[in-house]
Parts: structure tokens; sequence; C-alpha cells
């Protein structure tokens, strides 16, 4: 590195400065210059918090510990590492050991292929197909039993990685297209590896240095001499980012999690300033500069695949960015995409605030994006929980200036994640056309809903979300009796019980199952209603009303003239103690009630903004 | 600034001593940090400090202060 790079470090005001700086290029390239930088970035924060990694390593892993050190320096955290003894100690997988008594928060097993399985110092090339097969098969075992011993005990966050080969693959420029492929059968374990430990091993990651290599580059990445000399693979490069993704891997466990990704417009989603260049001004198509935000915004969408909420901050007028979002041809980012928006004159700081109100979420989760110096600076002094990124003045930079982000990391992924956004942004899109209508009254706004309900009985398939509605509802939930999956079944398949269930759909979205009753029938006439519950997803849009009266009209015409109910007060149900008599019930004796649907007849369809579908 | 209180400095900052400690005559036994994983990464300094690329048959003779001052000097770095 050039000594003015160096020097520009040494000279960053902060660690967010040393970070954006380190981000686009600026690195210390020797363990010399990093314990420089590592000096300065602990003179900038004034508490460091503690983060422990310990290694487990059939290769040198010590000298790893000056590029440990400025990895952790940069995020303000001080990492304190443990080294096994040099090979595969699996002596460190028991109670007392030395690694366990490091209570580290992220123990990482630096292995190489050929720990695995004897023939992995081999080519596997060599071996035909069916040999591939069964070593794979053979190599996952044993990975398998060495990750499950360490599981078992507290050894924190579990990243296992494989030295990639010093070595290009054996059958060199034809080996893509071999029917031994090495690179193919690499592919295979690592996937299977992956999936394992997805889906059966609990706080564990595959930490693929072959991603590392992609982007160090194989020249890069070792260095021959310490490796030959030493067992040391590592150029700087390479010892710097594996580093780097370790740090972050320890940050996203101990510092608060991120959520929300809050992204400014002008200069930020496309290049130049919307209500003063124009919608035909701005910047963003297929052309430099255009390109690079084209770019940005799609990698914003990868960060909300991980699980991210995106919403919007910008100083403008609103119809200006609608206009981009609607109709621009090379806008990525649509409406739909953000769970909240704030575009205004308030200032951002005030925002951010709304914002966290609205999402119902901790500031300390949020991630700011803003090019401009003035409001970063606003939002790091009053609210220092939030990260505050600021966007590079150098287009080129832009696009790749959240990848460092540590907190942007995650270590999990589930559906519901994959969801969220959609989920918001339903919901905010709801909002919006409540605030809409607000001088029109509540009627207006829930049959402009467009609601469809879909009434269900007995639906031997929905069982499991029944029975979780019973276990998890609290707040909309007349008796808070519990169900397990066989006791739902059971009365989906007693003739006398009646186990309804609704979902509700509108024109922004579908809520899934979301409502159940159960009923009993106790005589020729007569029912009770064990239990009547809704999630509260979809309270205050008319949709208990709608399902209880038709659930009414369905035992009526079944000769029900008499309907029993209880209200047994929780901690948690205060919600629903008038229910029952709003809707018709008078009161018998202690939390009990009773409906005649023969004097007071169940309310009709028309009565509620909601068109009933009976399946 | 000389090229010892360079390589002076390049030693103090890799192994964490005062540079004070390191004097002409300095040489691995003499400094506790200076042990196998020291002298890698003094190996790995001193070619970023002065530019040069020290080949793997050299790592074993770069064990003092003087060695590596005359090592320097053979790679024209007075």
């Amino acid at each position: 590195m050039a000594t003015n790079d160096l020097d520009k470090l040494l000279a960053t005001a902060s660690l967010a400065h040393l970070r954006a700086e380190m981000s686009a290029g600026k690195v210390p390239q020797s363990p010399g210059q990093a314990q420089q930088v590592v000096t300065h970035a602990r003179s900038l924060s004034a508490t460091a918090q503690p983060l422990r990694i310990a290694f487990v390593h059939t290769y040198t892993s010590d000298l790893l510990d000056p590029w440990l050190a400025l990895a952790g320096a940069v995020q303000g955290v001080e990492v304190q590492s443990y080294h096994a003894p040099y090979g595969l100690a699996l002596q460190e997988a028991a109670p007392h050991s030395a690694l366990v008594r490091h209570q580290p928060h992220v123990t990482v097993l630096l292995l190489q292929r050929e720990d695995l399985h004897p023939e992995l110092s081999r080519p596997v090339t060599g071996l035909g197909v069916e040999g591939q097969a069964l070593v794979r098969e053979q190599a996952l075992q044993r990975v398998q039993e060495i990750v499950s011993l360490f599981r078992q005990q507290p050894v924190g966050q579990l990243v296992v990685s494989f030295l990639p080969r010093v070595a290009g693959p054996s059958h060199g420029l034809y080996d893509a297209q071999s029917e031994t492929s090495e690179s193919a059968w690499w592919a295979g374990f690592k996937a299977a590896f992956g999936q394992w430990l997805r889906t059966s091993v609990p706080s564990s990651l595959f930490l693929d240095l072959d991603d590392v290599l992609l982007q160090v580059g194989r020249n890069e990445f070792f260095d021959r001499r310490f490796w030959y000399s030493a067992r040391f693979p590592y150029a700087s490069a390479a010892a710097r980012e594996l580093t780097r993704r370790l740090v972050a891997i320890g940050v996203t466990l101990i510092t608060p999690k991120a959520k929300v990704l809050v992204l400014d417009a002008d200069n930020t989603l496309w290049g130049g300033i919307v209500g003063e260049d124009g919608f035909d001004g701005i910047k963003l198509g297929p052309d430099y500069p255009g390109n690079v935000y084209v770019d940005f915004q799609r990698r914003i969408l990868d960060f909300q695949q991980r699980g991210f909420i995106l919403a919007m901050c910008s100083k403008n007028n609103l119809a200006d960015v609608d206009q981009v979002l609607k109709e621009h041809t090379h806008q990525v980012l649509r409406d739909e995409h953000f769970a909240a928006r704030r575009v205004n004159w308030v200032p951002k700081v005030e925002n951010l605030q709304s914002l966290a109100q609205e999402l119902n979420l901790g500031l300390d989760s949020f991630i700011f994006v803003d090019d401009s110096d003035h409001e970063c600076a606003a939002v790091r002094h009053a609210l220092p929980q939030v990260e505050v990124i600021q966007v590079p003045s150098r287009p080129t930079e832009v696009a790749s200036c959240l990848d460092q982000v540590a907190r942007l990391e995650v270590l999990s992924l589930t559906s519901e994640d994959l969801a969220k956004t959609e989920m918001y942004a339903a919901e905010r899109r709801r909002r919006e056309l409540a605030e809409d209508t607000g001088g029109t009254g509540a009627g207006d706004y829930l049959t402009r809903l467009g609601m469809k309900m879909s009434v269900r009985f007995d639906a031997r398939a929905n069982v499991p979300r029944l029975s979780q509605l019973t276990q998890k509802t609290n707040q909309f939930n007349l008796t808070t009796r519990r169900y397990d999956e066989q006791q739902v079944q059971a009365f989906v398949a007693d003739p006398q019980w009646i186990v309804a269930d609704f979902s509700l759909a509108d024109v922004f979205g579908d809520s899934g199952i979301v409502g159940l009753a159960l009923l009993q029938r106790t005589g020729e006439h007569s029912a009770r209603l064990d239990n009547f519950l809704m999630s509260c997803r979809v309270i205050g849009r008319q949709a208990e009303g709608a399902f209880l009266h038709t659930l009414f009209r369905h035992l009526a015409e079944q000769g029900v003239d008499e309907v029993v109910a209880e209200y047994l007060p929780s901690a948690k149900n205060e919600l629903v103690k008038n229910f029952l008599p709003e809707q018709g019930f008078e009161p018998l004796d202690e939390g009990r009630y009773r409906r005649d649907l023969r004097s007071v007849p169940p309310r009709v369809e028309a009565d509620f903004p909601i068109q009933i579908l009976m399946a | 600034m000389s090229t010892f209180e360079k390589l002076q400095q390049t030693i103090a900052t890799t192994l964490k001593v005062a540079s004070a400690k390191i004097t002409e005559t300095t040489r691995d036994q003499d400094l506790p940090a200076w042990d196998s994983l020291g002298q890698v990464n003094l190996i790995m300094a001193l070619e970023q400090e002065f530019g040069v690329y020290i080949e793997v048959e050299e790592f074993g003779n770069l064990n003092s202060v003087p060695a590596i001052l005359a090592y320097l000097g053979q790679q024209g770095i007075q």
C-alpha cells in the first residue's frame, strides 16, 4: 500500500471513517502496518467490547492474530484469541478443556480436506465416479462426527472451514467438463455439508474459504514461502479478508441485531437530485454513472433477501419520489419493497424516530444509509445507537459500500425472514389507505380493502396451524384453552364437534389462517362454544363478527337455536371481555353467556364489509 | 531516518516492544517476542517496509539486527 494510503487510515477521525476507507480498498499490507492501524483505532473508541474466538486448526493459526486484532479494532471490539494445540485437537471438545474455559463467542475449525479422508490428500479424479461418491459419503460422516463433538460443548457459534487446495484443479483447464471433475466433487460435498448444518446443527456456520479465494485471487491468497516453511498458508490479503469475515460473525453475535436498512433517495438510490434535475435528469440506467446505482439497488435487494426490512427516508416532494418508484424504467426498488417511507422535509432524526415507532422496532436495529455529510453527522450525533453508513462520493465505490458492514451479515435464514418485508409493506399500504379515507370514516376504508373471508369446516390439512393458533394467540382468545395437534385432530374427527377456521385476503395480500372456532353439539337444538380466537394481525377489520355470524347461520340451518359460550379472563385477553354481550349474548352465571338464535337471528353477510366464501 | 532507525521501528511495531530495547546488536534470543512466529511476522514487515522480496532460504538467517542490516545492504539499501 502506498504510504499515503496508510497515512489516510491513520488520519481518520472515527471508526466509521476508518471502516469506510478500508472498505474502499485502503488496507494495511503487513502485520506491522496492521498494528499501527490497531493503535490508531483504539485511540478512536473509548471502550472495546471483548470478542473471544477459539481456533482448532490443522495448520498454523497464530499468525492470524495481528489481522484479528485489526479486524476487531476497526469494529470497536477487542479480539481475545485462543489457539488449541496444533492438529485436530478433539480433546478440546470436552467439558473443562482450555477451549471451553476460554468461553468463546465463536469457535473456528480451520481444517484441511485431507483431515476428513486419507484419499483426499491425493487427486479425487483418480477414484472414478463411484469411488468419489463413497469418499464423499465417508468424508461427510467424518466432518459430522467432528462438528457434533464440538457442538455438544458450550463453544459458542461454531464456524467450519476448509482450506482450498494450494494447486488448481487436477484436470486443469478441462476440469469443469470432466466426468470426474474435482471442482464438481467438491461443490457436491459442500452442498451436502451445508444442508446438513442448516437442518441439523444449531448455531453453526460453514465459512466457505473458496469465496475468500475468489475475492482475493489464488496468487494473492497463498504465500507458498510461509506455507512450506511455517505451515501458514495465507498471504496478507487472505489473512486480512478471512479475519474480517470471522470478526463480522462475532459482531453479529455480540451487538444488537440489525433489522432495518433505511435508505436515502437522492445520490443514494440514484445519482442527482430528482427535485432539481427532474425525472429525466437523474442518473439511473445502463450508462455510467447511472449503472452504478442500478447495481446498488440490486445489491440492496440482496440484503432484503437476507431478511432486512427496507425503509426510505428522503427530503423530497413525495410526488417526485413516487414518480421514480412507479414510472422509472430502470428503478429496481419499487413501492412494494419498502416497509415504510418518510418522504418529507422533516429532520431525518425525527423521521427515524417515527419510523422506529411505526415498525415497532428499536433504533439500535437501524442502519441508516445517506450520502450527505450533514445528515450522517446529525444522525450520528442525535441517535448514536443508529449505525450510519455514508454513501461514497466516488460513484464506482457506491454499489459495494454495504458489502463490509458486519451487521448486515446473517447466520441463519427462515422463510419468515424472506416474507418479512412483504408483510410489512402490505400493512403499510393498509395504513396509508386508512389515513387516506380518514375523513370518510372507517367503513369506507374497510370497504375499499375488498376483503374476502374463506371459511372451512373440519379441515384436516390445517390441524398443525390450528393447534399453533390455540398455543400462540393470547389477546383475542375467549377461553385460552390450548390444544395440541392430536387433540385438534380428535375434534376434527368427532361428529359432535365443529372445527371452523377462516383466512382473510384483501387487495394487499393474504393473511393465511388467522381465526378458529371450536363448537360442540350438546343436544339436538343446542351447542357450546368451546373457544373462539383470532390472530391480532387482523384485529379491527370486523372479521370476528363476520365469522361468528356465519357460524350462527350455519348452526341455525342445522336446527340449533341456542349457543352457550364462556369468557375466561387471562392476563392478556382483556380485549375480548365484552365481545360476547356485543354479539347479542345474554349473561347466565359467572363468565357464562347464552345466545338465542331464534329470538335474535344471526346478522346477514351484507352487514359486514367482507365477502364470505364457504369451502 | 537511517536504515537502522527504520529497522528499529519496524521490529518494535511488529514485535510490540519498546524501540529502546533494540540496539545495533540485538538478536532473536534477546527478545522473547522474537520467536518463530515473530520471525514470520518480521519477514512480512521487512518486505513491506523496505520493498524487498525475501526468499524462503533467507528466513532463518535474518535472526539479528546485524544480519538484517547486512542483508538489506546486499539489496542496495544502505
